[in-house]
C-alpha cells in the first residue's frame, strides 16, 4: 500500500472557515488517497486531539489555522508548546489563512501577544524564528482550497516553491486580485460611476475595492470554481494581506479626489497622467449598460 | 469525569457527575472566546458586514444576513426590493442545506459506529457552495448582502445554473440519504421513512434497534425568532403554540464555568433549531415523530435532515419568483454616517435562531450583541435550573451515549464563543 503523507491540522483562535473552505477542494477523493490527517478539526484522523497533546505522533507537515497566543490552551496543553513539539517533528509547516499568517481579525481580540506564526500584521516576529525556514504561508480569509491542496502536493513532490516576503507561494500571490476581474475595462478607462447591484463599473474609485493592491488569485483561480467577489459586485476587502481588515471597507479613501492607495508599483504621477488621458475620452460602450440594445 | 468533545467547530469539555451509575449533572465548558463584539466597537457599522461572517466558518452567511438586517433596522424606513429579499433567502437556504449534510455525514455517522463519509459530506456541500458563489461571489465568507439590497446583478443564465446545482443536490439526497419513492408531502409518519433505503433510514433503524428512540428528551419547549417565506416565528410548549414573541424578552448572561453565555426567553430555557422550526411550522412528518418520541434524538436527527428536501424544493420555487427587472440594490436615502439608532434582527441559521442587536452613533458601532443558536441549546445552567442539552443528558448511563445526545443538537463551538 502506498505511503500517505501525514498531516496534522491544528486550529487555534479561528472561525473554522479555512477547514470548510478546504472541503470545497474538487479533488478531495484523490487528496485523501495521497494524504492522511493524524488530527483535523472536521475529518476523523488517526489520533484524537488528546493523543496529539499527550504524545509525540509522527507527521510530515504541520498545518496551523487561526491566530496564535501563548495564552491559548489546546486540550489543556499550551499552544506554543504544541507548535514547538510538532514543528520539530514535521519537515514542513504551512500557516493556513490570514489569521495564522498575520494575526487577522482576531489580532484585535483580548489574548496576550496574539499574532500569526511569524508575523504580527507586517512585522516579522522572533518567536519561532528557528522554524521559519520550513514555513510556507497561505493567506486569505478564508484560504482558497486549491492554494492549500496544490501547495501540499508541491511539498509532497519536493518542488521548490518561490516565496514572497511573507513566505507565500508566488505562484498564487505574485498576482493581484485585480488580474482577471471582469470589470477591468472600467478600471482601465476610469469609468468611475459604479453602483452596487450592477454588472458594470469598477469599485476601486468609490466603493473601497482593494483588488489592484491586494495579492492573490481570486480572479485567476475562481472561488467554488465559478465566481469571485469582485465579479459578483463586491469590493475586494484585501483579506489576503497583513493589514486585513482595514477600516471603512466600503468606501475609497481619497486625498484631493485621488485614491490614497494606488495599484501596486504604479507611481502617482503615472496614475494621474493615465487618468487624465482616459478622462478626456468618452467610450460609449462602457458608459452604457452591458445588455443595452 | 471530564470528556473532551472535539470536531464541533472547535472543542468543549463536558464535566459529568454520576449518581447511582447515571449522569446526574453535566457542566458544559467552552474553552475560548474571540471577543468579536468588542472588536466591532468603534468601527464603521458597514465593516460589520465583513467582520461578522468570520464569526463562523460553517454558518457565516447567516451572520451576514443577520448583520445586514440589523443595520437596516436602524433606519426609520428603508427600501429593499423583493428581488433582493428573495436572493438573500436563497443563499441562506443553501447554507442551511450544506450544514445539514456535513453534520449528518461528519458528526452523526461516527456516533453510530460508521466511518465518516467525507465525500458524501463534501459533494452536496460543494454544490451548495457553488450555488451561493454564483450569486454572491464565493463561499464561505462573502459580504454580498449590503445595506439596501445585494451587490449582485444576476442574470437568467445564473438562475439556470443555480437551479442545476439544486437539482443535482436533490438527486444526491434521493440517491444517498433517502431513496424517496413518493412525493415529499406524502411522508407523514415515521414508518414511511423506516421502510426506505438510504443513510437516514439506516441511522433511524439503528436507533430503534438499540432502543435509543427516547434518548435525549429535554423540556419539549421550542422557540424560533426568524421569519421568511418558509419559516414562521413562534414558541411551542408541549403541543401549544404561540406566535406572539418578542426579542425584548431575551436575556443573555455570563456563566462562571465557561466562555459561553447563557440565554433565556422570559427567564426560561428553550430549544432552537430544525426540530423547533418543524414543530412551530407544523411539518407533518416531524409532528408524527414528535408525538411518539417528543424531543428525543430521533426527532432531532430526522427534523434536521428533513429540512434538506423541503428547503431544496422551496428554494426552487423561490427562484421562479425572482423578477430580474427589479433592482438588486436601492441606495438608502440617508447616509449611514448620519444615523444614530438601535437595530436588531433574527434569522433562522442552520442550528436555530441567530440574533444580532446593535447600537450606532453617527454610523459608528457603540455596542454589538450576538446571540447564537448553540448558546440557546447549550446554556450551562445549575442543578436547579438546567439548560436544554444538560437536561437531555441527565439520567443517561454513560458519557458515550451522552455524546450522541449532545451532538444531536449540532453544536457549533466557534459561534458560541464569538
Amino acid at each position: 500500500m502506498k505511503q500517505k503523507m501525514k498531516l496534522l491540522w491544528i486550529t487555534s483562535l479561528a472561525c473554522n472557515g479555512n477547514s470548510h473552505s478546504f472541503l470545497n477542494y474538487p479533488h478531495l477523493e484523490q487528496f485523501l488517497e495521497d494524504f492522511e490527517f493524524i488530527n483535523h478539526p472536521l475529518f476523523e484522523g488517526t489520533h484524537t486531539l488528546e493523543e496529539i497533546v499527550s504524545k509525540h505522533i509522527y507527521c510530515d507537515i504541520l498545518l496551523i489555522e487561526g491566530s496564535i497566543s501563548p495564552e491559548i490552551l489546546k486540550a489543556d496543553l499550551n499552544l506554543f508548546e504544541l507548535i514547538k513539539r510538532y514543528s520539530s517533528i514535521a519537515s514542513k509547516i504551512v500557516t493556513i489563512g490570514t489569521c495564522a499568517t498575520f494575526g487577522g481579525i482576531f489580532k484585535e481580540s483580548e489574548y496576550e501577544d496574539i499574532s500569526g506564526l511569524h508575523f504580527n500584521a507586517k512585522n516579522l516576529l522572533q518567536n519561532f524564528a528557528d522554524i521559519r525556514y520550513k514555513t510556507i504561508s497561505i493567506s486569505g480569509c478564508p484560504i482558497h482550497p486549491e492554494h492549500l491542496a496544490n501547495t501540499l502536493y508541491a511539498i509532497k513532490d519536493k518542488i521548490l516553491l518561490q516565496l514572497d516576503e511573507y513566505l507565500r507561494p508566488k505562484e498564487y500571490f505574485a498576482y493581484t486580485i485585480h488580474n482577471g476581474c471582469v470589470r477591468n475595462e472600467y478600471f482601465e478607462y476610469k469609468i468611475d460611476n459604479h453602483q452596487f447591484g450592477k454588472k458594470e463599473g469598477c469599485m476601486f474609485y468609490d466603493h473601497g475595492c482593494q483588488a489592484p493592491y491586494t495579492h492573490g488569485s481570486c480572479n485567476k483561480i475562481l472561488w467554488n470554481e465559478v465566481n469571485s467577489k469582485t465579479r459578483a459586485g463586491q469590493p475586494c476587502q484585501g483579506c489576503t494581506e497583513a493589514d486585513f481588515p482595514k477600516a471603512n471597507l466600503f468606501e475609497t479613501k481619497k486625498n484631493m479626489g485621488i485614491p490614497s492607495f494606488l495599484p501596486f508599483g504604479v507611481p502617482k504621477r503615472t496614475y494621474l497622467t493615465l487618468a487624465g488621458v482616459t478622462k478626456a475620452f468618452t467610450i460609449n460602450r462602457l458608459e452604457k449598460e452591458l445588455f443595452d440594445d | 469525569m471530564i470528556k473532551l468533545i472535539e470536531k464541533i467547530e472547535g472543542e468543549a469539555k463536558l464535566h459529568f457527575s454520576f449518581k447511582e451509575n447515571k449522569i446526574d449533572f453535566v457542566d458544559i465548558e467552552f474553552l475560548q472566546t474571540r471577543s468579536i463584539e468588542k472588536i466591532l466597537e468603534g468601527k464603521n457599522v458597514l465593516d460589520a458586514l465583513v467582520i461578522n461572517p468570520r464569526v463562523c466558518g460553517i454558518c457565516g452567511h447567516a451572520h451576514l444576513i443577520a448583520t445586514v438586517e440589523a443595520i437596516e433596522d436602524c433606519y426609520e424606513s428603508i427600501d429593499i426590493s423583493k428581488k433582493a429579499k428573495i436572493i438573500r433567502e436563497l443563499t441562506l437556504n443553501f447554507e442551511l442545506i450544506q450544514n445539514h449534510f456535513k453534520w449528518f455525514y461528519f458528526t452523526i455517522l461516527p456516533l453510530f459506529g460508521y466511518k465518516q463519509a467525507i465525500l458524501k459530506a463534501a459533494l452536496p456541500s460543494q454544490l451548495m457552495g457553488k450555488a451561493i458563489a454564483t450569486i454572491a461571489g464565493q463561499y464561505p465568507h462573502t459580504s454580498y448582502a449590503i445595506v439596501g439590497g445585494v451587490v449582485s446583478d444576476i442574470t437568467s443564465m445564473d438562475l439556470i445554473k443555480v437551479e442545476q446545482y439544486i437539482n443535482e443536490t436533490i438527486r444526491f439526497f434521493e440517491k444517498n440519504m433517502l431513496c424517496m419513492d413518493k412525493d415529499i408531502l406524502d411522508y407523514s409518519n415515521i414508518k414511511a421513512l423506516l421502510s426506505q433505503k438510504g443513510d437516514l433510514a439506516m441511522i433511524i433503524n439503528d436507533i430503534f434497534k438499540n432502543n435509543w428512540e427516547d434518548l435525549g428528551k429535554s423540556y419539549d419547549r421550542f422557540i424560533a425568532f426568524g421569519e421568511n417565506s418558509f419559516f414562521t416565528k413562534g414558541k411551542s410548549l408541549k403541543t401549544r403554540r404561540f406566535s406572539n414573541i418578542s426579542l425584548d424578552e431575551i436575556e443573555e448572561f455570563s456563566n462562571k464555568n465557561s466562555y459561553a453565555k447563557n440565554v433565556t426567553f422570559k427567564d426560561t430555557y428553550f430549544e432552537v433549531g430544525p426540530l423547533s422550526r418543524a414543530i412551530i411550522n407544523k411539518i407533518p412528518l416531524i409532528l408524527d415523530i414528535h408525538k411518539k418520541h417528543e424531543d428525543s434524538i430521533v426527532s432531532r436527527i430526522v427534523a434536521r435532515v428533513w429540512e434538506i428536501p423541503q428547503l431544496l424544493n422551496h428554494t426552487k420555487e423561490l427562484l421562479r419568483q425572482i423578477d430580474l427587472k427589479e433592482p438588486s440594490y436601492i441606495k438608502p436615502k440617508k447616509d449611514i454616517s448620519k444615523i444614530t439608532s438601535t437595530g436588531s434582527s433574527a434569522v433562522e441559521a442552520a442550528r436555530g435562531s441567530l440574533i444580532h442587536k446593535l447600537n450606532i452613533e453617527n454610523g459608528i458601532i457603540k455596542k454589538y450583541d450576538i446571540i447564537t443558536p448553540t448558546q440557546w441549546n447549550l446554556s450551562n445552567g445549575i442543578r436547579k435550573k438546567l439548560g436544554v442539552s444538560q437536561k437531555a443528558m441527565i439520567g443517561l448511563k454513560d458519557e458515550k451515549i451522552a455524546e450522541i445526545v449532545f451532538k444531536s443538537f449540532d453544536v457549533c463551538s466557534v459561534c458560541t464563543t464569538h
